[in-house]
Order: C-alpha cells, then structure tokens, then sequence
C-alpha cells in the first residue's frame, strides 16, 4: 500500500513517498514518481485509487501552472491547497468522485516560511508540522511526535526522515523498499539521496 | 461508523450577562488516527457573531466559505453588519438547501444581538443538519461528545454569569466532557464575546 | 403504496428477548458511607410503563444494589443474589462481606455469558474496615471497585459531570492546599440530586422520582446531618452498627 511521509524543517519542507507500483501481488514498476512538482516552490505527493491519482494530479498540476502563466506569480501554498482542496470537496459529490490523498509541501516567498497541507479524498484539509498517509502513517506519525523539530536543519530533518522510513520498513508486512525524497525551500524543488 | 464521528470534534456555547461564550476542541481524527492538534472549528462571521462546525472537516471548510460569501453579498446589498438572528436563518437556509445530501455538520452559533435602545443582548443558537433552528436561553451544543456536554453544562451553568465566571463554566464544561470522549480533545480553544471585545484562550488538557 | 411491503428477500423473524426500560443510577463512597441512587421511572420507547418502580434494594445493611437496564432481568437478578446471600447466612451465621457480594455477582453474571442478564450493576455499601465502596459490574460480570460511578440512559451525561465534581479532574487546587480525598455526605447528597434533575432536564427517560440509599459505617460523622434533612427514612435491619437510610425526592414528570 502506498505510504508518503513530510516534514518541515527550518525553511524547508521535506517530503517522501515510496516507489511502488503495484497491482495486486505484482510489483509492476519500482521507480514511480509520486511527488510531482505543482510550481517552482510546491510539491504534491499524492496516493490513492490507481489512475484516479495520476488524473487527478495532473489535473491539478496543469491548473495551477495556468495560474501562474496567466498571473506572473504563482500561487501561495495555502492559496494553492484551498483551490485542490475545493476541487476535491466538489467531486466528493459529484456522479463519481477522486479517491486522492495528497500532501502538499510549499515555501512560502513572501512569507518566508515552509508551509505543508495534509489533504485526504473527501477534501478535508489542516496545516501541520508533519503528516503522512498510507498504512506507513500509524508507524511514523507517533515517531514524529515525538522527534519531530520544527527548527531542525536539513541533515536533522533527513536523519527524522530516515526513522520513519526505517521504522515503516521493520514493521510493515507490505514493505515499499525504495522511496523518492524531494525537498522545497527558498531555492525552490530538489530531489535527494538519502 | 456514522459520517458525523468520522473526524471528531465537538462545539458548545454559553449565555452569560451581557457576554456569550463558544468554545471547541482542536482536533481532527481520520477515524481512529489523529490527525492534528490545531484543527480550526470556530469562525468569526462579524466582530460579534461566532460560528463554530462541528462535523466533516472537509464540509466545515466549504461551509465557512459559503457562509463568508453569503455573508459578505448581505453585508454590500444591505450596507450593514448582518445580526446574529440573521445570521442563524442563513445556516438554517444554506443547510436546507442541501435537504437531500446534507453537509455533515451542526452549527452552533453565539453572538451579541443589538437592541432598539442601542445596547447588546447575548445570543445563542444552533441547528441540525439540516437547518432545523434551536435558540437555546442557557447553552447549545454539538458533535461526539454532545451527550457529555449537556450532562456537564446542565449541572454547572447557571444564569448571569460575569465573563470571567462563563469563561471557567465554559471551560470545565468542554474539558470534562471531552475526556469522556474519545473523538473529541487533544487541545481546546475558548472565545468570550462581551460588547466591546473578544478575548481567545487556548486550554491545557489532556492531549489523549 | 400504503400497506405494501417491500418483497424483496424474506426476512427472517425471531423473538427478541431483550428490551430496554430506561433509567439511570448512580453511586457514590465516601470516607465512612456510601450514597446509591436511582430514578423510579421504568419506560419503553416513548411510553412510561411506571412512575415509580425501584432500581435500588438493600441486600444487608453494608450493601445496596442498584440494577439498570432490561427491568425484567433486573429484578430477577435481585431476587437470584437474595437468595444466594440468604444461603450464605444460614452456612455461615453471618453476612457476607461486600467484596465478596461483588466477587459472587462476577460469577452469577458470567454464568450467563452466553444469554446475559441485560443489567448493569453498581454495588454501594461499607467495606470490611468501615471505608465507603462502590462497585460497578458489566452485564457479563466485568467489576472494578471506584470512589464513584453513573449508570443507565444518562450515564454519558452524568460520568463527566462527577468526573468534575468528586474526583475535581480538569480542576486545580489553590497554592498550598490540596483537593480532599473523600466528600462529607452534605455535599455528596446535593450533587447526587443536582445529577439527577440535570439528567431528567436533557433525557426522556430520566425523570419522576428519585430514591437515594445511604448506607452509613458504625460511628459514621454523616449521622447527625442525615436526621435532620426531610423526609428520611431508616430500613436498618439488624443492630450491628450499619444504618441504611432512604431519602426520596420527586422529580419532573414530563
């Protein structure tokens, strides 16, 4: 099942998400991305009912890139999660609605601060410190109350990272085995080797 | 499980003298997981009327944002700050408009309502969800841990309480009540409304 | 259609042999006594089938059982542990100390794990070295020993209540002092009637009357206060040195 942690640090987000995907006991690809990156300072992770997500993202992906064509500037984080999370309150009711689950990292250029949204299908949304989804959440959110540090550096914020990561692998039967790890900060979107 | 326990989270809101009180606690569960300490329930509509959705968190985020279009199309067609009994009527009628595939939630609202002679009287309501009006004298409350709240707030509330009386009523109220629940708690925030000002305050207890 | 059932599978139908009556009881132990109380309305959905049907029975001097949920099993239930405890008196030309009540009802209850007696118990009385105990049991015999316990219809609106007010949670002591460990009857007694008319005010099925047990230790210090409140009534039965006493009060009827 697929797991997507995040954290935020000192001015930075860090978000990672397993590689898997899979189709009933086969494992068809090991290298899927599953971050995509919404603009130059936002990242969505995104899990779910298979090719609901990939629509889904897209969908949001190419709309808020249209915002930023039509603006200059791109949306703000929180800006850009009330809109996802609009669009997805919207198809809750609709004649056949998304089953996503996201993660929303940003940067926050005017306010200089990292922002991180935890969004589930039926479009309810809340800022946190950290979050997750997945199966993976119920071994790493406890782990991240209590190591989690809102002012860590990037290396502290990897090795927090890596516990989780760690800890999903010992304890769950379905283990994903290789996760994508991007991080956004001022300098914008980079992914990393952990 | 009921759509209405899937998130948690409970509301209540108190008469005092001259003054209203509303308070809720912070959380947001997926279920059984909790999900966030901060979660925000309770919304300024005007300087003195508060909303407070308990319920689905996604439909507490689309009704805020109804309400506040709602509020501001009345507030440029009528030149004027909407009244908490106003106010009450335009939940009851955006929740009925939804008779059929109801939003997940039960208002509660508490605001000081203007007199003819200029002064402010205190003012409380809440309704179901869909839209049937409570204008409650003493107390009104809502979410999964409504039972407990009218068990505790029946037996602490008393008339003509000063702001700073209400505010403890309110307060042990809440906060007992919610440790007898299991969806609602991890944090709680208070808002005392008297004539001229509103003052905020988080509560400590138990974050389990 | 009016009088058209849905043919759709066959539904299969049975006797149910449960129902639920309603009510709500409530116990409190102090430092040297124990209150037990109960509302006297017994109901069946909307109907009130009685105004005045005890939950409460005095079993010894040191014990009172309050028993609510499905009244029939109730009353059965009180009449089964009489019996036993008559049993044991004329075995050992004694009575039977309340924790082992408490330990025989665990038994009685679990026999019928698999047709329970749909009762929630809640045991009050005088333990073996004269302290206030409460015990409270689950319809298969589940039991614990507490300072305080609500049951019934309004138990979600009466546990929190005394959460607050006996064990003070939520609640701070002022610099320098301490919250007591134990509650004198004369505040004991005005909460457990203040739980009762907040319960009848916010539940249908509360309401009517109000019977309240209290059962004192020997030389208890609550003696004197308890005379002198109106309408008591003393259902002592023998001179040991316990006293059981009855207050009843009324309650809306609405």
């Amino acid at each position: 099942m697929e797991t997507s942690f995040a954290i935020t640090g000192k001015g930075y987000v860090l978000m990672a998400a397993d590689t898997t995907a899979a189709r009933s006991i086969v494992k068809m690809k090991t290298d899927e991305d599953k971050i995509k990156t919404l603009s130059p300072h936002l990242l969505m992770a995104y899990s779910g009912e298979p090719g609901d997500t990939v629509q889904f993202a897209e969908y949001v992906e190419r709309n808020i890139r249209l915002y930023q064509i039509r603006n200059v500037y791109a949306l703000r984080p929180a800006a850009a999660a009330s809109w996802i999370r609009r669009s997805l309150a919207e198809s809750l009711r609709s004649r056949k609605p998304y089953s996503v689950n996201l993660l929303l990292g940003g940067y926050d250029t005017s306010s200089y601060n990292p922002q991180l949204f935890w969004i589930d299908y039926l479009g309810t949304m809340t800022e946190v410190p950290f979050a997750a989804h997945g199966y993976g959440a119920y071994f790493a959110l406890s782990l991240l109350d209590r190591y989690h540090d809102p002012s860590a550096s990037l290396e502290e914020g990897l090795d927090t990272l890596r516990r989780c990561i760690d800890e999903v692998s010992k304890r769950l039967v379905v283990t994903p085995g290789k996760y994508k790890v991007k991080i956004v900060d001022k300098d914008g979107v980079r992914e990393i080797e952990l | 499980m009921s759509i209405m326990d899937h998130n948690g989270g409970s509301v209540i809101a108190m008469v005092g003298k001259d003054c209203v009180a509303i308070a809720s606690d912070l959380r947001l569960g997926d279920r059984a997981l909790s999900i966030s300490s901060n979660f925000q329930r309770i919304f300024p509509i005007t300087d003195r009327i508060y909303v407070g959705l308990p319920g689905l968190g996604t439909d507490v985020a689309t009704l805020r944002e109804r309400f506040r279009f709602r509020v501001n199309m009345y507030t440029i067609k009528e030149e004027r700050e909407i009244e908490p009994e106003t106010f009450a009527h335009l939940v009851s009628s955006t929740l009925y408009e939804h008779r059929f595939g109801p939003y997940f939630i039960e208002p509660v609202m508490a605001g000081m309502s203007k007199t003819p002679s200029g002064g402010y009287k205190p003012f409380i309501a809440a309704t179901d969800l869909i839209g049937c009006l409570n204008f409650a004298k003493d107390f009104v409350v809502a979410g999964t841990a409504s039972s407990k709240l009218y068990g505790v707030a029946e037996g602490l509330w008393e008339p003509d309480l000063e702001p700073e009386d209400l505010f403890e009523t309110i307060s042990q109220t809440l906060l007992n009540a919610a440790d007898r629940d299991a969806f609602s708690g991890w944090g709680a925030i208070v808002h005392i409304i008297t004539k001229d000002k509103i003052i905020t305050r988080t509560l400590k207890g138990r974050m389990d | 259609m009016p009088g058209m059932v849905s043919m759709t599978q066959p539904i299969q139908q049975s006797f149910n042999p449960y129902t639920e009556n309603g009510g709500t009881i409530l116990a409190i132990a102090g430092a040297d006594f124990t209150v037990i109380a109960g509302d006297t309305r017994q109901s069946e959905g909307y109907s009130i089938q009685t105004r005045y049907a005890p939950k409460v029975f005095r079993l010894t001097d040191k014990a009172v059982l309050a028993v609510n949920g499905f009244a029939a099993d109730g009353n059965m239930f009180v009449k089964k542990v009489r019996q036993r405890l008559e049993w044991y008196r004329h075995a050992h030309a004694k009575d039977m100390p309340i924790r082992a009540i408490a330990r025989l009802i665990q038994t009685m209850l679990y026999a019928r794990r698999f047709f329970p007696y749909y009762v929630y118990n809640i045991l009050g009385g005088i333990e073996e070295d004269g302290t206030g105990a409460v015990y409270s049991f689950d319809p298969v015999g589940s039991y614990e020993r507490e300072a305080c316990r609500a049951a019934g219809a309004a138990q979600s609106l009466v546990q929190p209540f005394l959460d607050n007010q006996i064990y003070f949670k939520n609640q701070t002591p002022a610099a320098g002092t301490a919250f007591p460990k134990h509650l004198p009857l004369s505040t004991v007694l005005p909460l457990v009637i203040d739980s009762f008319t907040s319960a009848t005010e916010r539940h249908i099925e509360v309401g009517d009357g109000l019977e309240i047990y209290v059962v004192l230790a020997r030389n208890s210090t609550a003696l004197a206060g308890l005379q002198s409140l109106r309408g008591v009534q003393e259902v002592t039965g023998t001179n040991d040195g316990e006293r059981v006493f009855v207050i009843r009060r009324d309650l809306k009827k609405d």
